[in-house]
């Protein structure tokens, strides 16, 4: 027990001895002017400004203005509740040469929403007080924006259409990485994904988009973006509702005339182009019940620009009760999408009896009257000539 | 054309009394027919060409035949119509006891027929200027064994503008030249069958006018 009580008094003494003594030994007023000396010269967040759960790095630099002195630092830490140290802080011992500048990095994390926060920059000195430095961060959640700038008056099914979009950052930071995706049911987009790269803070870029639809859907639009090296993704919907399209290619038959030989049907007219845009390979031809006969199955008309026309002949032929047969016309449009249309063409008079009964039976009027008061001309006559003849 | 051949059209009275003191011959007679048979041919043979083409799907090729079928049916169709006639009105005159040979009222029937010699030239033209502009549909094997599609397609034929106002002017025209014959044939069974001008009106009139009424009838229900 004695022994016991010797020892802590000699470890006590040694410690009262010794510490004193170190602390004595560097904190003096030189030291303490010399650290004095020491500055943060400035602080870099990446990315420069956070969203909300972002993770990042700052970067803090510490100078030494000290022309002729070096100083040691042998703690350094960052942080605060709402910007989070995920990193390790610096815990051991560092020189910080005369004028020399000396960078500590830390990650860490923004765990608060929306505004400036100052989270405490924290030196420890091996041979005067601490040094803190409240170093400025913003958190801002607002998201790159995507605005349609031009559009097609309408869409049709099967023909591509283009849209002009742009891709705006309205933050005070550059954003890198950003692509945009093109998805959506029923549509087929040329490019799927188109690669921007970087985008400047408060800057725009404009952006082409082609799609092809296929049903009445919503265009998906996904911007993907990095802040740092952060993912984040803003979307945007077009909806997509088929119209008839006002500009679109409309050839017309018109002057159609039908004529019979050996059975064999000829139809004659012109396809005159009533739309805008120009209908490529026009095409004519007779459907069932009609059977395409050569020398013209099918008359190609070709491309007919906007107020052009051009004539076709289909020969064919039919089976016996048909009063009228539909005539397909047929072009592309510039996409290479087929568009269709029926007319029906009266190859016989039957369709035109059974249409104006009426009209026939008030036509055939007048030569039975004819007949009828010949008759009676010729029985009155040859009455009176008997008659006359009796007396 | 021979004096007495006028003397039939205008004043077949005096022609037919100056016949009865004639002997019976019915060359003349047959060569009027044959001159109708010849006409009424050629109006055959275009109007086979509308059968030709409603049957081009059925019997490709065969165009000729039912050409010269037609025409040839037409002849002898008129040949057929001149002993009917004739026997027609003989039998009818039996009832009036009316006397002189068969080979005699064939004779006059024969004369009676040249106005519709004219009358067949007039359709003739008619159909010339007519049948081109007629759409005919066409029959298919298929059709051909279907009565209902086969009468549906005849139908369609016949109710084609241009063949609809064929039909009429070649019925008012026969009409009119059949009256002008029955006018003729009158005087003819008047002299050749001894009959009083009444009686043989009522021979040749009675059905002369049904047939013209039925005529009259088919025109009204086309």
């Amino acid at each position: 027990m004695k022994s016991h009580l010797f020892l802590t008094g000699i470890c006590l003494l040694l410690l009262t001895g010794i510490l004193p003594g170190t602390a004595l030994a560097y904190a003096t007023p030189e030291s303490i002017v010399a650290y004095g000396h020491v500055f943060v010269s400035r602080a870099v967040y990446d990315p420069a400004v956070f969203f909300s759960g972002d993770h990042g790095t700052v970067t803090v630099y510490v100078t030494n203005g000290n022309g002729n002195e070096s100083v040691v630092v042998n703690h350094a830490i960052i942080g605060d509740k709402n910007i989070r140290l995920t990193s390790n802080s610096y815990e051991t011992s560092a020189n910080i040469g005369p004028l020399q500048t000396q960078p500590f990095i830390f990650s860490v994390t923004a765990d608060a929403v929306e505004g400036t926060y100052y989270p405490i920059f924290s030196l420890g000195f091996r041979d005067a007080e601490s040094l803190y430095y409240p170093a400025m961060v913003k958190i801002d959640d607002t998201p790159l924006d995507i605005s349609v700038i031009d559009k097609p008056d309408t869409y049709t099914p099967g023909k591509k259409k283009t849209v002009g979009l742009l891709v705006a950052n309205p933050r005070n930071n550059n954003v890198t990485n950003v692509a945009l995706e093109v998805t959506g049911a029923g549509i087929t987009a040329n490019p799927e994904r188109i690669f921007i790269g970087e985008v400047g803070a408060r800057a725009k870029v404009p952006v082409n988009i082609t799609f092809t639809p296929r049903q009445e859907t919503a265009v998906l639009l996904t911007l993907i973006y990095n802040n740092g090296d952060n993912p984040h993704r803003t979307t945007m919907e077009i909806p997509l509702v088929f119209r008839v399209d006002k500009k679109q290619a409309n050839p017309v038959m018109s002057n159609v005339q039908v004529s019979s030989e050996t059975g064999v049907y000829h139809v004659t007219g012109d396809v005159n182009n009533a739309g805008l845009e120009t209908a490529n390979t026009v095409m004519v031809t007779a459907l069932a019940p009609a059977v395409p006969l050569d020398p013209y199955k099918t008359y190609v008309v070709g491309a007919l620009k906007p107020d052009d026309f051009g004539s076709f002949e289909v020969t064919f032929t039919a089976e016996p009760g048909n009063t009228s047969i539909p005539i397909e016309l047929s072009y592309k449009d510039d996409d290479g999408n087929i568009y269709r249309s029926l007319q029906d063409v009266k190859i016989s008079s039957a369709g035109i009896s059974a249409a104006s009964a009426s009209e026939g039976g008030s036509s055939n009027l007048l030569p039975v009257a004819v007949a009828v008061v010949l008759i009676l001309l010729f029985v009155g006559f040859w009455a009176y000539n008997l008659k006359r003849n009796k007396k | 054309m021979n004096p007495s051949l006028i003397d039939i059209l205008l004043r077949p009275d005096a022609f037919f009394s100056r016949l009865a003191t004639e002997n019976e011959s019915l060359k003349i007679p047959a060569l009027i027919i044959l001159a109708g048979g010849i006409v009424a041919a050629i109006h055959g043979f275009l109007m086979g060409s509308l059968n030709a083409k409603m049957m081009a799907g059925v019997m490709p090729g065969m165009d000729i035949i039912l050409y010269l079928v037609t025409a040839a049916g037409a002849l002898i169709g008129v040949f057929i119509f001149w002993i009917l006639a004739a026997g027609v009105f003989y039998l009818l005159s039996l009832l009036f006891k009316g006397q002189g040979s068969f080979n005699r009222v064939l004779a006059i029937a024969g004369y009676g027929y040249l106005p519709q010699i004219a009358g067949s030239i007039l359709t003739l033209a008619a159909a010339i200027v007519y049948i081109p502009k007629i759409t005919v549909p066409v029959l298919t094997k298929a059709a051909l064994t279907d009565p209902a599609m086969t009468a549906e397609v005849t139908q369609a034929l016949m109710h084609d503008p241009a063949m609809r106002e064929l039909t009429q002017i070649t019925t008012l025209v026969s009409i009119v030249f059949m009256l002008w014959s029955a006018h003729i044939w009158i005087y003819g069974m008047t002299h050749s069958r001894g009959l009083s001008p009444r009686d043989a009106a009522i021979c040749v009139g009675g059905p002369v006018v049904l047939y013209v009424l039925y005529m009259t009838y088919t025109l009204g229900v086309m």
